[in-house]
């Protein structure tokens, strides 16, 4: 649980959040200007001018109240700003050491989780933006800290990047479980990674639900929700070249069946990435399909956005959760609506392997 | 060739700029830090009071540091109560070559440490520093070769120093008559070939000290 109540004077209005976060990962939206760099660096201990209280799991971090006020090297909050920020004179392998405080052996599943093993004797120099944000993560989560605070760390990387980084941050929320707040103005990439929304205009707290909900609420902005997709990750489990698939178990449970792909060897991490329209949805169990990939599955929330109904499904006997974008006349055909069982299929060439 | 009397020059040359330098550094980098960081009032007339020394003709400086050194006076006073002899000795030449190299140092670290990005410091605290571990760690490697180039200005200052020099310890042979005074003072008895000698043995120990900052920076690049 995170307690934040901060007021910050900010250049055109004063920032006032007063908000309990439960665990998870908490999506911070709204438009530039609103205050979302303002509060995560005022979490951080890093303005002064910052007033109020910030308690973490029962830590107290702040409370002017009780004058309880620690500097930033005391708060144990890692702080990822949007670029990067990397110390320049220092190695990638001295950037993550830097105040390094996780035990060895949970340093180096860090480093082979943001795939940073090969890139420890470079400089931040010759990194490109997706590595810097990598690096940067993984310093920050090496102190071992109580709360990660992530300025959108997708932002300017182009989509390929995206589809790189993003796996990494799904791994990073299922292994390790720190309370997270995330800047990020794609209503996309709340929906797959957060929990929850906060949403920020000119410093005040507007709304506070679940992302499915924000997306029911109103006609989102288009770029916010385009291209919204799937992030499976998993590990490969075998190939059948008769087949011509490949088998991959996905890290929640469950199989997939991909196009084969024999360049990546059996055990090799992979995230696979399935577009949201590209997910069919039968409310009786499919027979005599060709989709080599159909699971039971619950509607957990169901929301209308635009000229699409957004489904959010959890998988049985499974904890992933699938996103599905349907017209509303199918909707309302299948008479799908929240609690409902339904059998998702996945063509193999409709998922891409990354 | 150099005669011994151009060794013991040369030695009592360099000792002078070299203390001076040494003892120059830490509050040059203190002082340079100060002026990038303070924001308060009083900002203007502290830089204009640092930079004193490079606008005012040595000589006047050297004179009012005559005046401040004297008996009468509470530096003076308070520097003879413990035996501190300046005027007219080489410690006398180390504080002229200081106050003349001291804003040197300062304006090249002010501004190496304007050009470290303010944001690194605060990352280095979320990541554990102290605001004087943060300085050690951050701000300093990142001002290092700005900070060197300081220091080879004000050493390479504090080698030919003659103004003021010449007022606070004068120009006794063997004791502080430094490699400029002894050029003035040959060219002045009309010993023109020993004065550029002494010219000559300047160039060498001016390229000797650019060429050694120059491998203590790519040192510095290699470990870094």
């Amino acid at each position: 649980m995170i307690e934040v109540a901060l007021t910050l004077p900010l250049a055109a209005t004063t920032l006032v959040v007063d908000v309990a976060l439960p665990h998870g990962v908490t999506a911070v939206m709204g438009p530039s200007g609103a205050g979302k760099t303002s509060l995560l660096e005022a979490m951080a201990g890093l303005r002064p001018r910052a007033r109020g209280r910030l308690i973490v799991n029962g830590e107290v971090l702040l409370d002017d109240a009780r004058g309880v006020r620690l500097p930033p090297e005391r708060r144990r909050v890692g702080y990822v700003p949007q670029d990067a920020q990397l110390f320049p004179h220092l190695s990638v392998r001295r950037n993550v050491l830097f105040g390094a405080r996780v035990p060895r052996g949970r340093l180096d599943g860090l480093l082979e989780v943001l795939g940073l093993t090969r890139l420890l004797e470079r400089h931040p120099a010759t990194l490109s933006g997706g590595e810097r944000q990598r690096v940067a993560l993984a310093r920050a989560l090496a102190t071992d800290p109580r709360l990660l605070l992530l300025d959108e760390p997708l932002a300017g990387l182009d989509v390929a990047l995206r589809e790189r980084v993003l796996p990494y941050l799904l791994r990073l929320r299922a292994e390790w479980d720190v309370p997270t707040l995330y800047v990020t103005h794609q209503l996309g990439e709340a929906i797959v990674l957060a929990e929850r929304v906060l949403v920020l205009e000119s410093g005040r707290v507007a709304r506070q639900e679940p992302p499915l909900a924000l997306l029911a609420a109103e006609v989102p902005e288009a770029d916010a929700v385009r291209d919204l997709e799937n992030f499976l990750p998993g590990r490969v489990r075998s190939h059948d070249v008769d087949g011509g698939v490949t088998r991959v178990a996905v890290d929640g449970g469950g199989e997939m069946t991909v196009p084969l792909a024999r360049e990546r060897a059996p055990g090799a991490a992979v995230t696979l990435v399935v577009r949201a329209e590209d997910v069919l949805v039968a409310v009786d169990a499919p027979r005599g399909i060709s989709a080599r990939n159909v699971f039971a599955a619950d509607v957990v929330a169901c929301a209308r956005a635009g000229s699409d109904v957004t489904l959010r499904c959890r998988l049985v006997d499974a904890t992933s959760a699938v996103l599905v974008r349907l017209t509303p006349s199918a909707v309302g055909m299948l008479e799908i609506h929240e609690g409902r069982r339904v059998w998702l299929a996945m063509k193999s060439h409709s998922i891409r392997m990354t | 060739m150099p005669t011994s009397e151009d060794l013991g020059i040369v030695l009592l040359t360099l000792r002078v700029a070299g203390v001076a330098t040494a003892l120059l550094l830490v509050p040059g980098v203190l002082a340079g830090f100060g002026l990038a960081r303070y924001r308060g009032p009083g900002r203007g007339a502290l830089e204009t009071l640092l930079s004193l020394p490079l606008v005012l003709p040595p000589t006047a400086i050297g004179i009012v540091l005559l005046e401040a050194l004297s008996p009468r006076r509470a530096p003076g006073a308070w520097l003879a109560a413990r035996g501190l002899e300046l005027v007219f000795t080489w410690k006398g030449a180390v504080l002229a070559a200081m106050v003349m190299a001291f804003p040197l140092l300062v304006r090249s670290a002010r501004t190496a440490f304007e050009e470290v990005e303010p944001r690194l410091v605060g990352i280095a605290r979320t990541l554990g520093c102290s605001p004087v571990e943060a300085f050690r760690r951050v701000t300093l490697p990142l001002a290092r070769r700005g900070i060197l180039a300081g220091v080879v200005l004000a050493f390479s200052r504090a080698l030919g120093e003659f103004g003021a020099t010449i007022m606070v310890a004068g120009s006794i042979p063997g004791r502080t008559r430094t490699l400029a005074l002894a050029i003035f003072q040959q060219h002045q008895v009309g010993r023109d070939a020993e004065a550029f000698r002494l010219v000559g043995i300047t160039v060498l120990l001016a390229f000797g000290a650019l060429w050694v900052a120059e491998w203590v920076g790519r040192r510095g690049e290699r470990v870094r």
